[in-house]
């Protein structure tokens, strides 16, 4: 296993760029519905899917701060709400010590769902009221299924982003 | 160090973290974070034009493939629209022409007078809760936080965020947005008769703004040559404010109407939503009906200069309970098909930025 600082300057910093630039152009520009789908929140899900709650938890942090530096959004709110998806999605994966694809793609719909639903919350928290509508029953399903979706991409390759190798078992010699 | 951390204190550290930097990023004028944007949009931009290269092609060739028939549709009726405006636009040329000769009369300014700088549209907002665009003009334009921003429909925002090629502009659809408005409501003045003898004022005024309530008539004179300096008074001047008029003998006046100003706030409400507008006077609400058209007030503490448009009020909703009823207003710009806009380079007092 990787430290996570070398992980995050080597690994993740250089994937985050190009998943931003995604986001920013493509995801910005082609929306489903009107919502833009979240594809940095579903990389920082598929972190903490992948490698853990504490490493999701700062590599969605470092994903938000990247997120909050490009967008123009308060430094840090993002941040923060990232480093919930990732915690989140990490938290919910210990239940189990072994997830099918299928049980990690449900940790990320949990961890990219608690992750949205944060950001109108912290704007409210830190004075930016006019965000918690009925909206975000129209936004967060929407974000939520695309990252279920590109859970079976993001979860290996967060796991990689965040220094984490895939646990393997082996059965003890008798 | 990782593994030393418990998951609590993982948490306790994320929040901590993240609300130190937002109360440093939201009290402003923080050199570091403004610099540390910058360096990131110069790191960031190749990232996106390559994405935009990438994407767009395939993108469009998609669309040629699924919606050729709603271009095509769509097409012929812009054509429409087109021919339909010509006839439009050269009556609203003539009144421009009129409006501007009058202001320059009056001494008065005007947003035409105000310099602007074009820009193109590069992105939208890749967040679901924040309603941003980024345009191509920034710091190397003129461009500065707090201008107003305008497409050829009226009013749409304001910058927010300046980088040297680049500037990102708040909607007004945002909620944290506001600006000064003003609606022109007409009003029928009962006052006037349809024969009087009256004092009519060709007014030159001292330079003072116009006032909130303007008296406008249908006036025929037959002038007799002597001059004369007056004193204007009654509710719709200001007191003091003098003009040089030709005093008339005899003058015939129609019923007429009187066009008075209300003020307020306007301020978003998120996406695909009306805009707010709070009256300052509240019992003015009787005059603001639904068509009337909004405007930027202009003033020392407003974020735009005067008549910029910014919708037409489409409610007057009136709340049981309340005395404030809600007016809303749709904007006069299409927010979500937006490519060419103009950057008003008129630098807002500070406190209204």
């Amino acid at each position: 296993m990787r430290s996570l600082p070398f992980a995050l300057f080597t690994r993740l910093i250089p994937v985050a760029l190009v998943i931003l630039a995604i986001q920013r152009t493509v995801c910005a520009t082609y929306r489903v519905d009107g919502v833009a789908i979240q594809v940095v929140l579903a990389l920082a899900a598929g972190a903490g899917a992948g490698a853990g709650s504490e490493r999701g938890a700062f590599a969605g942090f470092a994903l938000g701060m990247m997120y909050d530096l490009g967008v123009g959004t308060p430094l840090g709110l993002t941040a923060l709400a990232y480093g919930l998806a990732g915690l989140t999605s990490g938290y919910v994966v210990s239940i189990t010590p072994d997830p099918q694809w299928w049980l990690g793609a449900i940790f990320v719909a949990i961890g990219s769902a608690v992750g949205e639903a944060a950001i109108p919350v912290v704007k409210f928290l830190t004075g930016q009221e006019g965000w918690l509508t009925d909206r975000m029953f129209e936004v967060v399903p929407v974000v939520t299924i695309a990252a279920t979706l590109l859970s079976p991409l993001f979860v290996p390759l967060g796991r990689w982003c965040a220094g984490a190798k895939r646990r393997t078992w082996r059965a003890i010699p008798e | 160090m990782l593994s030393s951390l418990s998951r609590r204190r993982v948490v306790v550290l994320l929040i901590l973290t993240s609300l130190l930097l937002i109360t440093l990023d939201r009290r402003g004028n923080n050199v570091v974070i403004d610099k540390s944007r910058q360096a990131f949009s110069v790191i960031i931009r190749p990232f996106d034009v390559a994405a935009k290269a990438v994407s767009e092609p395939i993108a469009n060739a998609w669309y040629g493939i699924t919606r050729y028939d709603d271009v095509n549709a769509a097409n012929q009726a812009l054509r429409d629209q087109i021919e339909h405006q010509k006839g439009a636009e050269i009556e609203a040329k003539t009144a421009i022409n009129i409006a501007n000769d009058l202001l320059k009369l009056n001494r008065l300014t005007s947003v035409r007078n105000i310099k602007g700088v074009a820009a193109q549209v590069i992105g939208e907002a890749p967040s679901n809760f924040q309603n941003t665009i980024e345009v191509t003009v920034g710091s190397r334009d003129g461009v500065a936080v707090g201008m107003p921003v305008t497409d050829g429909a009226g009013l749409i925002g304001k910058v927010t965020k300046v980088y040297p090629d680049s500037s990102v502009v708040m909607l007004i659809t945002d909620p944290q947005f506001t600006v000064q408005g003003q609606v022109l409501s007409r009003i029928e003045d009962e006052g006037a008769s349809s024969t009087t003898s009256s004092t009519t004022a060709n007014t030159a005024l001292s330079g003072r703004p116009l006032d909130p309530t303007t008296s406008t008539s249908t006036t025929t004179t037959t002038t007799t040559p002597s001059s004369t300096t007056t004193t204007i008074g009654g509710d719709n001047v200001t007191p003091g404010q003098t003009t040089t008029s030709s005093s008339s003998t005899t003058s015939t006046t129609t019923p007429g109407f009187r066009v008075r100003r209300e003020t307020g706030d306007i301020s978003g409400q998120g996406a695909d939503r009306p805009l707010l507008f709070s009256l300052i006077d509240d019992t003015a609400l009787t005059n603001v009906k639904v068509g009337d058209i909004v405007e930027t007030a202009g003033g020392t503490k407003s974020l735009a200069p005067q008549s910029i448009p910014i919708g037409t009020i489409t409610a007057v909703t009136r709340r049981l309970g309340s005395r404030s009823p809600i007016v809303e207003v749709e904007p006069n710009a299409s927010l979500t098909q937006l490519n060419f806009v103009s950057v008003v380079l008129f630098v807002p007092n500070q406190a209204a930025i």
